[in-house]
């Protein structure tokens, strides 16, 4: 009977340790590394973190930090590819892209993505009145408003037949405006590519109305949006709608009357005076309205750099030397600044030229510039040439040409001269920053693609990305 | 030694006692076993119609008296029994052949062992020891056509490169279907655990050698005991134990090499150039800019010769750089016996592998100790200990999963490759330019880097140290009554390393990258059971069972990535680089807590019945739904033993007949994401502020994902059980599916999809195995196996039935979809007719069956119908173009012998399926890319039939890189060889050498393959174990043949 105790006492202690060890709390395995979406509204500081998330979302090297500028600038004529690699966009610079790829399916849900972290953001701001002060509050909603105007924006211009065509009666997009985290509501129909801009309008006017006016350091004004950044993307906006006296309208907030042209409300924006500095670090000058800083631990991604794509890090595009490129007009003569200094003959990649705005070399972290003090002005100046004063257009035109080539003479220009100069001066000056298809989409032009060594008419198909065929899968309700 | 044995060696004991009248005279003689000439204690041996027997001993010695004309009967528990007349010889020596057939063994389940004829769930038992002599690297690679019911896909010829294993067909839509793999009573890890594009298979840290058998359960009722690990069913491996009896020592290895086969034949250097600028020609006529101006001299050619010193034209034959013949080695060191009390195994073992694929080496050096000690009699203690290191190094291949399109991927770059660049340069330094290799007098540049640059400098290396150990003591309460606790522990450090040169490749861009990340993985695991045994009146047999059961798996990875080198001087992580980024970080913990109970009855073992219950809980699983009720019944008939069936007069023709069936439901706890009833947001930067961001959409009302599994089985022996027939049914229908259910990217939801419980699925099939021994005379034995299964899998709901899963290959290629009404896994594309004769386009089929042909560089004209009218990209249009899981599969396993030699033949097959060759896609793509020689058959002039469209330079949609299209859907079926072995025994005259036994063997691997799969094996999975994109073939490398020889020493 002893051994028979022992054995039992043996048994006993064992199921004790078992039972002891089984408690409720066995079970339980939480994330340690992210943080649980009851806890996010929880301190002012995570608040915050919220709010910057969503540029960090928007900045994903898959959308504005990235690939959007290239989408943009290689659709036309200013570049050609180098290396056919069917993953940096050699379809889209074809001219035959295709529903089915999948890296246009990334840009597509990189930006809702945003939009709906924008949309969930807004409505945790609402549900936790007491998260933040009410000015914080304000000005956070401000910057999701934009931040959301903004990915409409973006994506209504690849993804929908341009405004200029029909005044925006062409299907747009899904219009999202509330957070999604459930299995719900797949199905949506496309808006009308006006309902888009009338939402797009809509955020950008109360963000005016709610963000700040400035911040405390260089870096944060350039890297957040104020009251002045989003009056900037409403002439950018207003211009694609050729409203151009809205255009005048917002403009004339950030800009002077006359030369020298800087703003005369709230941040003093104004161009600088050596067109290189602005893409140098620290980035940061008032011309930079809007900027996606870059860091070593916060880098654009493998392929999404620009760097990578229009300098010595691959050249995936160099420029096109060709009669229909800007790199030969003559609006961009051999001792312009930004031929100079901003562009080289040779790579160790390629023996053509490249473009040199970012830097060639890993690990790629040059600020991806959004919103320039240069491009507001030619916006305005292409406003003006259209609807408003010449004078002033002309004027524009000048401070921004003149500055990284003051000898040129525009000569005497007629209306339609003048905003021919202007539009090509975009493409000087905005080179490589995600600018040229849009400008020829929104004025309904023929893309005169390089890559399909073809004009490709706004009837075409081909003129506009299609839905990705990963949207319109699981959305049949999308329509195509 | 099994318990069976043990206890017919006591009985045997107790025989031979009883035993004690004096005869006329005595014989004796040595029993062996006829696979290695080992000695085998405890063999029954009678006096055929007598009571007289006796047992060899532990050198397999016996003594027996006999009178007369006596006939002696060896019988020993897994050998085919024999009777020897004894005549008028003094000494008979013995040699038992193994019995292949199943019917008579035992089969170790959860708790246990239990006799097969008392079995009532379904399982089939795998012997080891033909894994062992095998060049693979692990055990997991070798069960290829062993069983019935369970289909292995090697993925590619990746050393360690996990195997996809589905027992029953696809368990499981988004959890594991991969099967337990229990070791000792110790779940562990499956799946690769790389950090890189090295394989690291987890499996591969168990020595084949070790391994005495592998039971595979299969129906819910065998492997209630496993619960909700168990829903894709179990591999449960045991390994050696000692035998009481003289210390046995053997050495056993082998040594071979490897080559790839199958590689496609691809396009010289001078019809490299003829084709291509041919089809720059081609492109210009279409599009002025198709290739730039500056790419192209003034004939409008940009592909033009390079020559070698001696004048002779540079012809780069890329495999040459790529792949090899590997040579691999193999030892092992056994050490085993004991006495009554205690028993030990112990072994060490070595494996160096080289790949045929250059610079992919597999290494193991491992130890195992097994012990097992009767302390009193009422306490029993047994302990394992398994220490491995395991070495995988690999240059990527892009044959690991989620690889497939790596651009410094050597398994495409070896096709893919401009054949008339050449590796090196005159001065013997590597022709790099940028980051590809070398253009020479090439005016566009390659793609792709040079093969040797990545070859010799790349390193991706994953190194595992593990211990896998378990201790369990076996208490004996009271008659009958036992308890038994076990507690194993498998601990694992995995270092992995990855460095890219600045030169050329993936670490140009970043001047070197250096990637480390160290994994540490803390498994453990509890079960505690209390077991009744009772037999009632002699026929009346009950065994109770309750208990435990508690696991935890807690898994932290840390890392760095370092970029920038200082100086290209450090090849190493530990050199000096610019910059620095945390990298491959994370934790995971998932815990596991089961209680159980389980009742079996059987009477006059005619009648069997039992039944069990579980209440697991699983940490993964939202709290509100973790735990779950699972049980099942079973029950079984051996009518032979029924009176009846005894008189109905078939003697020894129909040796037995039974009946059986079970029905189980268990729960699939195999959720691969831990925290999926979370909703969370991650933490990153923006520049170097930080941010918050909503990164998982949980479900708070996450469960259980159920199968109910039914088999129904049939147990036929004849002629004295020389031939054995087992057929099942099965039937595993599963519920509340667990999916990554897809969300319209235009809600913005993380990953673009929510865990949610939607979705059934049921496979359903039969298996057959036949075992036989057609021959046993003169010495000659020829004993074989074959076992068929077929699988039906269907998906019968998803999230509802227009809302397909879709599944990428490599997060690029739209390859896949799961569909209500299909199988899982299907491909998804369009349908393609063919080529238009007229103008060499590919013909495209829509939904609603119109021809579209496209024409690159078409502009508006791309797409068009026949009669030239526009249309739009049929990208949209895909269908659901065939099945990719095999229907029918199986292995046909034969063993001759003859005096001393062996001769096993081992083949598989399966069929059934469709394989999407991607790779073909990728060698027919007209852009820089080399081609298939089939592109010199490509359409030239109005009238040309054929398959290969009108090559234009560029063109990446006709032949179906940009979408996948019908053209490359081809059957999968075939009949492999898998080895043949052929051994010999050497007599034993090896005097006082204490050379107990030895014997020398030949063995090929994948000696041959029947298929019409053009691809480079039919036995392909790029997509690795994922569920829902299996059938995909893109851009991995071949298999390989392999030619062994080895031997089996035993001291």
């Amino acid at each position: 009977m002893n051994i028979l105790n022992k054995k039992i006492g043996i048994l006993s202690l064992a199921m004790t340790i078992s039972l002891s060890s089984c408690n409720e709390d066995f079970l339980n395995a939480v994330p340690e590394l992210s943080l649980s979406d009851a806890t996010v509204f929880s301190t002012p500081a995570r608040v915050e973190s919220q709010v910057i998330g969503l540029y960090g979302s928007i900045k994903n090297g898959a959308f504005l930090g990235g690939r959007y500028l290239i989408y943009n600038d290689i659709r036309a004529e200013e570049f050609v590819n180098r290396t056919t690699n069917s993953v940096t966009g050699y379809s889209t610079y074809q001219g035959n892209q295709d529903p089915s790829d999948t890296y246009i399916a990334n840009f597509w849900t990189q930006g809702y993505l945003t939009i709906n972290r924008a949309n969930l953001f807004l409505e945790g701001l609402a549900a936790n009145p007491n998260a933040v002060s009410a000015t914080l509050a304000g000005n956070y909603a401000g910057e999701a408003k934009f931040l959301r105007a903004l990915t409409y924006f973006s994506l209504v211009q690849f993804f929908a037949k341009p405004y200029a065509l029909d005044n925006g009666a062409s299907p747009g997009l899904p219009l999202r405006l509330k957070g999604e985290v459930t299995s719900a509501n797949n199905n949506l129909a496309r808006s009308t590519v006006a309902q888009i801009y009338d939402q797009i309008l809509k955020d950008l006017n109360e963000a005016e109305a709610s963000l700040p006016d400035n911040y405390t350091t260089p870096l944060l004004r350039t890297s957040r949006a104020h009251k002045n950044t989003a009056i900037a993307l409403k002439t950018r906006v207003l211009l694609a709608k050729r409203d151009y006296a809205g255009v005048i309208a917002e403009a004339n907030k950030i800009v002077s009357a006359a030369a020298p042209f800087t703003s005369p409300n709230r941040v003093a924006h104004a161009l600088q005076p050596d067109v290189v500095s602005v893409f140098r670090a620290p980035y940061t000058s008032t011309e930079s309205i809007l900027s996606f800083p870059m860091a070593d631990t916060n880098a654009p991604g493998t392929q999404n750099q620009l760097g990578y794509y229009f300098n010595a890090g691959n050249v995936e595009y160099f420029i096109n030397t060709g009669p229909t490129g800007i790199y030969s007009n003559p609006q961009f003569t051999a001792t312009d600044d930004r031929k100079t200094k901003l562009t080289v003959a040779t790579t160790a990649v390629a023996a053509s030229p490249s473009s040199t705005k970012f830097s060639g070399v890993s690990p790629f972290t040059d600020f991806v510039p959004s919103i320039r003090y240069a491009e507001v002005l030619l916006n305005l100046a292409e406003a003006e040439a259209e609807a408003g004063s010449q004078t002033r257009a002309l004027a524009l035109l000048q401070a921004v040409h003149h500055r990284s080539d003051a000898g040129y003479d525009f000569g005497t220009l007629d209306k339609a001269g003048l905003i021919n100069a202007i539009l090509t001066e975009r493409r000087i000056e905005l080179f490589a920053e995600g600018f040229r298809t849009n400008d020829i989409l929104r004025r309904a032009q023929p893309i005169n693609s390089f890559g399909a060594g073809a004009l490709i008419q706004p009837t075409e198909t081909r003129y506009i990305f299609g839905i990705p065929l990963a949207e319109t899968q699981v959305n049949p309700g999308i329509g195509n | 030694m099994r318990k069976q044995s043990l206890l017919l060696f006591m009985l045997g004991i107790l025989f031979t006692a009883w035993q004690a009248a004096a005869q006329e005279r005595t014989v004796s003689g040595k029993v062996t076993a006829s696979e290695d000439g080992s000695p085998l204690p405890g063999v029954s041996v009678t006096v055929k119609g007598t009571k007289l027997g006796t047992q060899s001993d532990a050198s397999g010695v016996y003594k027996i008296n006999v009178s007369g004309n006596a006939t002696l009967i060896f019988s020993f528990i897994g050998t085919v029994s024999q009777e020897v007349p004894v005549g008028t010889r003094t000494i008979v020596d013995v040699q038992l052949v193994s019995d292949n057939k199943q019917l008579s063994e035992v089969v170790v389940v959860g708790y246990g062992t239990q006799k097969r004829t008392e079995f009532t769930g379904a399982a089939s038992t795998v012997k080891a020891t033909q894994i062992a002599e095998r060049p693979v690297q692990s055990f997991s690679q070798g069960l290829t056509g062993q069983a019935a019911g369970v289909n292995i896909t090697q993925p590619n010829g990746l050393l360690n490169n996990p195997p996809v294993i589905r027992v029953r067909g696809l368990s499981s839509l988004s959890l594991s279907s991969f099967p337990l793999v229990v070791v000792d009573g110790i779940p562990i890890t499956t799946g690769d655990v790389s950090g890189n594009a090295s394989t690291n298979n987890p499996l591969g840290d168990i020595n084949p050698a070790d391994i005495e058998s592998i039971d595979v359960l299969k129906d819910a009722a065998s492997a209630a005991i496993y619960g909700s690990r168990a829903a894709a069913g179990v591999l449960l491996i045991t390994t050696k134990r000692g035998k009481a009896g003289k210390t046995k020592v053997s050495i056993d290895s082998w040594a071979g090499v490897s080559n790839a086969v199958r590689l496609p034949d691809v396009l010289n250097a001078q019809q490299y150039m003829d084709h291509k600028n041919m089809a720059i020609a081609n492109a210009l006529t279409l599009n002025p800019n198709a290739v730039a101006a500056s790419q192209r001299n003034d004939k409008n050619q940009s592909f033009l010769p390079a020559y070698n010193k001696d004048g002779s034209l540079i012809d780069t034959d890329w495999y040459n750089e790529v792949y090899r013949t590997g040579f691999s080695q193999n030892h092992n060191l056994t050490v085993q016996g004991g006495t009554e009390k205690t028993n030990y195994y112990f072994s060490a073992g070595f494996s160096d592998q080289d790949g045929f694929l250059r610079a992919n080496s597999f290494q193991r050096r491992s130890g195992r100790l097994n012990m097992d000690h009767q302390a009193t009699n009422w306490l029993k203690l047994s302990a394992n200990i398994n220490f491995a290191n395991s070495l995988n190094k690999s240059p990527n291949s892009g044959s690991y999963t989620g690889g497939a399109f790596a651009t410094s991927g050597l398994g495409r770059i070896a096709v893919a490759q401009v054949p008339n660049l050449p590796a090196y340069n005159e001065d013997g330094t590597y022709n790099i330019e940028n980051n590809t290799v070398g253009r020479k007098n090439n005016l566009l540049p390659a793609q792709f880097p040079n093969a040797a640059v990545l070859r010799d400098l790349d390193k991706n290396i994953s190194e595992t140290n593990r211990i896998i150990a378990n201790l369990g003591a076996e208490i004996k309460l009271y008659e009958g009554l036992t308890f038994k606790t076990t507690y194993s522990w498998d601990f694992r450090n995995i270092e992995n390393i990855r460095f890219w040169n600045p030169y050329n490749g993936d670490g140009q861009s970043a001047q070197g990258d250096a990637y480390n990340q160290q994994t540490r993985a803390d498994n453990w695991n509890w079960i505690n059971t209390l077991q009744y045994m009772k037999t009632f009146g002699e026929k009346h047999n009950l065994s109770l069972v309750a208990g435990s059961d508690v696991q935890k798996r807690r898994t932290t990875q840390w890392g760095a990535q370092r970029q920038g080198l200082a100086d290209f001087f450090f090849q190493d992580f530990q050199g000096n680089f610019g910059t620095n980024l945390a990298a491959g970080n994370a934790i995971t913990q998932v815990a596991y807590e089961a209680y159980l109970g389980s009742i079996s009855y059987s009477f006059a073992n005619k009648y069997f019945i039992s039944g069990n219950y579980r209440r697991d809980g699983n940490s993964a699983l939202s709290a509100e739904n973790r735990w779950g009720d699972f049980g099942g019944v079973s029950a079984g008939w051996t009518i032979s033993e029924e009176e009846f069936f005894k008189n109905l007069g078939f003697g020894n023709k129909l040796s037995s007949l039974r009946l059986k069936a079970s029905w189980g439901k268990v729960g699939n706890g195999n959720v691969n994401n831990a925290y999926g009833s979370y909703s969370t947001f991650g933490s990153g930067l923006y520049g170097a502020a930080p941010t918050l961001a909503f990164n998982q959409a949980g479900n708070r009302d996450l469960k259980w994902e159920t199968s109910e599994q039914t088999n129904i089985g049939l147990d036929v022996s004849f002629l004295n059980d020389r031939i054995t027939f087992e057929a099942n049914w099965y039937n595993k229908n599963i519920n509340n599916l667990i999916l990554d259910v897809p969300q319209a990217p235009s809600k913005g939801i993380p990953n673009n999809s929510i865990l949610a419980n939607v979705g059934s699925m049921y496979n359903k099939g039969w298996e057959f195995s036949i075992n036989a021994v057609p021959v046993n005379k003169g010495g000659f034995t020829w004993s074989t196996n074959l076992n068929f299964s077929t699988n039906k899998n269907l998906v019968t709901a998803l999230v509802d039935d227009n809302t397909p899963i879709l599944t990428n290959t490599s997060g690029l290629e739209a390859t896949s979809i799961t569909k209500v009404g299909y199988s899982a896994g299907q491909v998804y594309g369009v349908v393609t007719r063919g080529v238009n004769p007229a103008n060499g386009r590919r013909i495209f089929v829509t939904r609603d069956g119109k021809e579209v042909q496209y024409l690159h560089h078409g502009g508006p004209n791309a797409w068009t119908f026949l009669d030239g009218t526009q249309t739009t990209s049929p990208s949209a249009q895909q269908q659901i173009l065939g099945g990719t899981i095999p229907t029918w599969y199986g292995g046909f396993n034969n063993t001759l012998k003859y005096k001393g030699f062996d001769l096993g033949i081992n083949f598989t097959f399966s069929g059934g399926n469709y394989i999407y060759n991607g790779s073909k896609a990728g060698l027919r793509d007209q852009r820089v890319w080399n081609n298939s020689v089939d592109v010199l058959r490509s359409w030239k002039q109005a009238g040309d039939i054929t398959d290969v469209p009108r090559a234009v330079y560029g063109d990446n949609v006709s032949n179906g890189s940009s979408f996948l299209i019908s053209e490359n859907l081809e059957k999968g079926d075939f009949l492999r060889l898998q080895t043949a072995t052929l051994g010999y025994r050497v007599p034993s005259t090896f005097g006082k050498t204490g050379i107990t036994s030895l014997r020398v063997y030949v063995q090929v691997n994948n000696a041959f393959l029947l298929t019409k799969y053009t691809g480079v094996d039919p036995e392909i999975s790029t997509n690795g174990d994922t569920n829902t994109a299996s059938g995909i073939e893109r851009n991995s490398i071949p298999q390989g043949r392999q030619f062994t020889a080895g031997l089996n020493l035993s001291f």
